[in-house]
């Protein structure tokens, strides 16, 4: 891209799952760095944005909270609609949290297939002993699903930074695999495969270097 | 004139009002005369063809027009504007319900027979080949209206304002809207805002006032186009005008988003009122059904939403009340924007309201149930015609990524839930529900009476504060009953009181008679020294 260096980047992201695992505390803990603060100063926590500066490429985050209790639930296509990607929060000690995020995961594939990059997480790792979600079963389903797996304790503040970060690389990439699979596909005939099969490779191998990644997709 | 409007009422009859291509639906006179269908098939070929119209030709042609125009004025003053008696009627009988929208239109009709293109407005239009022909015509004898208004303007506004001659010839090739004579004091401080804003900008300014001036003039022509394509015109705009003004500013977001702004509080408060609640959309119906559902609701409680918000706070309560008041002041604004800040102001007021409930930041799982309750007290005007406008009409950079988009959104969200509202979404049985709906019962009813006082204060702020109210009545009677005995008591015991001092005295001068003994011997009698006194004195008598 010609304004790669000036350009900013806005980035709206989701955050789904169920009421009570803490989507609120992980976001407030990563914007303002608080946690059951009494003398908190946010008037609220639905809406945070957060600017990052990723290998010089400024990105403005938009944090978008939703509600989790189930009777709002038919009302995600609103919120998820255009965003870049998702964290879907779950609770390691409750088992019906994580299955809330499988469900989260088939409608967001469905909606809106791989342009959304899909974090699957794992918090209050702080009460491992409590735990009820291995972190096999997890990982693997992440795995098999194209996103990927974090774990977070928004009470210790382990493991946050990581995940928006790590979420922002990723959304970069997968941004600007879709500018350049765009324009090498486009007016061909088999745009839709080979976009597809980018989009796999860019949702399965964020374990590569952001640089590497740019390159490979380049080189397709 | 007095004639013309004497002619106004006879010249009609049903016939007429037809459509001319006899599909036998009826005509408008704002279409020639024809249905809307039949219309707009024959408008879009016109325009077509009117897109390849040369501005070299449009400007010749208005110089020609102006020369013609002396000559031809007294005799086409005296043709009947039949097709303006068409459409006042069509109007008039038109939409009980959009009473706003017809007002304006009236106001059109009325001022459409002072300007000069009314006197020339065709008996007839034929149909099919002319319409081109038509169409440049009635725009060059529009121009005259155009003209005699800019000059009536350029008295009071400063001559920057006024158009340059490119944008004469621009206007002289189009009919002209209605929009812009319809200039209220709004719209005209509006405009002057936006010169004055521009002039900062320079030569940049210049190019984009004629821009923004050129699209509201050519949006004019669109009146028959669907919500939707209206809207993409608007957004194409928008877009056109960004990347111009991204490739000005070098890629400085912020000066472009400034400019932006600008440029459409200036278009759409010109273009709102066509393009407001459009009749070529559903809009209207889709704002009565919401109306209609959201009065049905008026029975739901905070505690079936678990609204985390406590009414009995006076402080939760003010910020509620404000938030009702925001909510509804969204119908006032023209600008996209504007409306978008009276969602975040209510939104604000929402938080703040969670906030000293709960002592903690709100999150969405609190804000949209409290929304949704603001919404259902509020059952703000229009609500379904001022979202769709917003989505289509609002600058979309600020719709999608920022804070107001996220308020908007959820305001999208709130209404969705109140259409889609049922029993289950408020866990209450889905009999109780029906019943509730249909009126039969009310959730209140069904508390047990003696448990009333403590219920009364979580059913309804309202009640509750009536059944305070009632209380601090009953204690007050109370204590008045008590104070009217006290005073009773009181004059009893000082009847009684008189009573007895009465029969005291009366037995005490019973029991010792008052006995007068002759005075004067008593004094004499005991006196011995009474020799040595003086004589008494005596009066003693003057005369004279």
């Amino acid at each position: 891209m010609a304004a790669a260096g000036g350009k900013t980047y806005s980035f709206k992201v989701v955050l789904l799952g169920e009421g009570c695992v803490g989507k609120t505390s992980l976001v407030l803990r990563y914007c303002e760095n608080k946690f059951n603060d009494k003398h908190i100063t946010t008037l609220q926590a639905s809406f945070l944005t957060k600017k990052l500066n990723i290998t010089g490429k400024r990105v403005n985050l938009a944090i978008w909270d939703t509600a989790g209790q189930e009777r709002f639930h038919a009302l995600g296509p609103i919120y998820y609609r255009d965003s870049n990607g998702a964290l879907l929060v779950y609770d390691v000690t409750d088992e019906d949290s994580f299955q809330k995020v499988k469900n989260w995961v088939k409608e967001l594939r469905k909606m809106l297939g791989n342009e959304i990059c899909l974090c699957i997480v794992g918090n209050k790792i702080d009460l491992e002993k409590d735990r009820h979600v291995s972190v096999e079963e997890a990982e693997g389903y992440a795995e098999s699903v194209g996103a990927k797996h974090y774990h977070t304790s928004a009470k210790l503040n382990k493991g946050i930074e990581e995940l928006f970060l790590d979420l922002c690389k990723r959304t970069l990439f997968l941004n600007a695999v879709y500018t350049v699979s765009l324009s090498v596909f486009h007016n061909t005939t088999g745009f839709m495969i080979n976009q597809n099969c980018v989009f796999q490779s860019a949702t399965w191998h964020c374990s590569f270097t952001h640089k590497q990644l740019i390159m490979f997709s380049v080189v397709l | 004139m007095s004639q013309r409007s004497e002619r106004r009422g006879i010249h009609v009859d049903q016939s007429e009002l037809l459509c001319k291509k006899g599909c036998g639906y009826y005509g408008n006179a704002a279409w020639q005369g024809l249905c809307s269908k039949c219309w707009r098939e024959e408008y879009q070929k016109a325009r077509q063809r009117q897109i390849q119209e040369d501005w070299a030709l449009a400007e010749k042609l208005q110089r020609e027009e102006e020369a013609a125009y002396v000559s031809s004025h007294s005799s086409s003053q005296t043709q009947p504007p039949q097709s303006q008696s068409q459409q006042s009627l069509a109007t008039f009988s038109k939409f009980e319900e959009k009473k706003t929208n017809e007002k304006t239109r009236k106001v059109t009709t009325v001022k459409k027979f002072f300007s000069p293109s009314s006197r020339t407005a065709p008996k007839k239009v034929p149909p099919e080949k002319e319409s081109e022909k038509e169409e440049k015509l009635q725009g060059r004898r529009e121009s005259h209206g155009e003209n005699l208004l800019r000059d009536l303007k350029g008295i009071f506004t400063q001559p920057w304002e006024m158009a340059s001659p490119t944008e004469e010839s621009h206007e002289g090739k189009t009919p002209s809207p209605s929009i812009t004579r319809q200039s209220s004091i709004e719209t005209d401080r509006v405009s002057r805002d936006f010169v004055e804003f521009l002039k900062t900008l320079q030569k940049l300014g210049r190019d984009i006032h004629k821009q923004s001036r050129g699209f509201i003039e050519s949006m004019g022509n669109k009146n028959d186009l669907s919500a939707e394509e209206l809207s993409e015109c608007v957004q194409d705009f928008y877009q056109g005008m960004s990347d111009r003004l991204m490739n000005h500013f070098k890629g400085s977001s912020e000066k472009v988003d400034r400019v932006m702004d600008q440029v459409e509080k200036y278009i759409m408060t010109r273009l709102y009122k066509s393009v407001f609640c459009p009749e070529t959309s559903d809009d209207e119906k889709k704002d009565l059904a919401t109306q209609h559902r959201i009065r049905a609701l008026h029975w739901v409680t905070i505690q079936m939403l678990c609204v985390p918000v406590d009414e009995e706070i006076p402080e939760v309560s003010d910020s509620v009340v404000k938030a009702i008041t925001d909510i509804i002041e969204m119908d006032s604004k023209r600008v996209p924007r504007d409306k978008l800040a009276c969602i975040t102001s209510c939104s604000k007021h929402i938080f703040n309201a969670i906030r000293i409930t709960k002592n903690e930041p709100a999150s969405a799982d609190d804000f949209l149930p409290t929304l949704i309750y603001i919404v259902l007290k509020a059952n703000p005007p229009r609500l379904q015609s001022n979202i769709q406008y917003i989505t289509r009409f609002c600058n979309p950079s600020r719709l999608m990524t920022g804070e107001d988009g996220y308020y908007f959104t959820n305001l999208c969200c709130a209404v969705a839930f109140i259409e889609k509202l049922d029993a289950q979404s408020l866990n209450l049985s889905p009999e109780d529900f029906e019943h509730y709906m249909s009126g039969q019962a009310s959730p209140r009813q069904q508390d047990d009476p003696a448990a009333w006082p403590q219920s009364g204060s979580r059913v309804n702020p309202a009640l509750s504060q009536i059944h305070h109210n009632l209380k601090l009545l009953s204690n007050l009677e109370k204590r008045q009953q008590e104070v009217t005995e006290g005073a009773q008591n009181l004059q009893t015991e000082l009847s009684e009181w008189q009573d007895s001092v009465a029969r005291e005295v009366q037995e005490i001068l019973e029991r010792y008679p008052l006995e007068i003994k002759p005075r004067a011997s008593a004094i004499d009698a005991e006196n011995v020294e009474n020799d040595r006194l003086p004589p008494p004195l005596q009066p003693q008598v003057f005369a004279g």
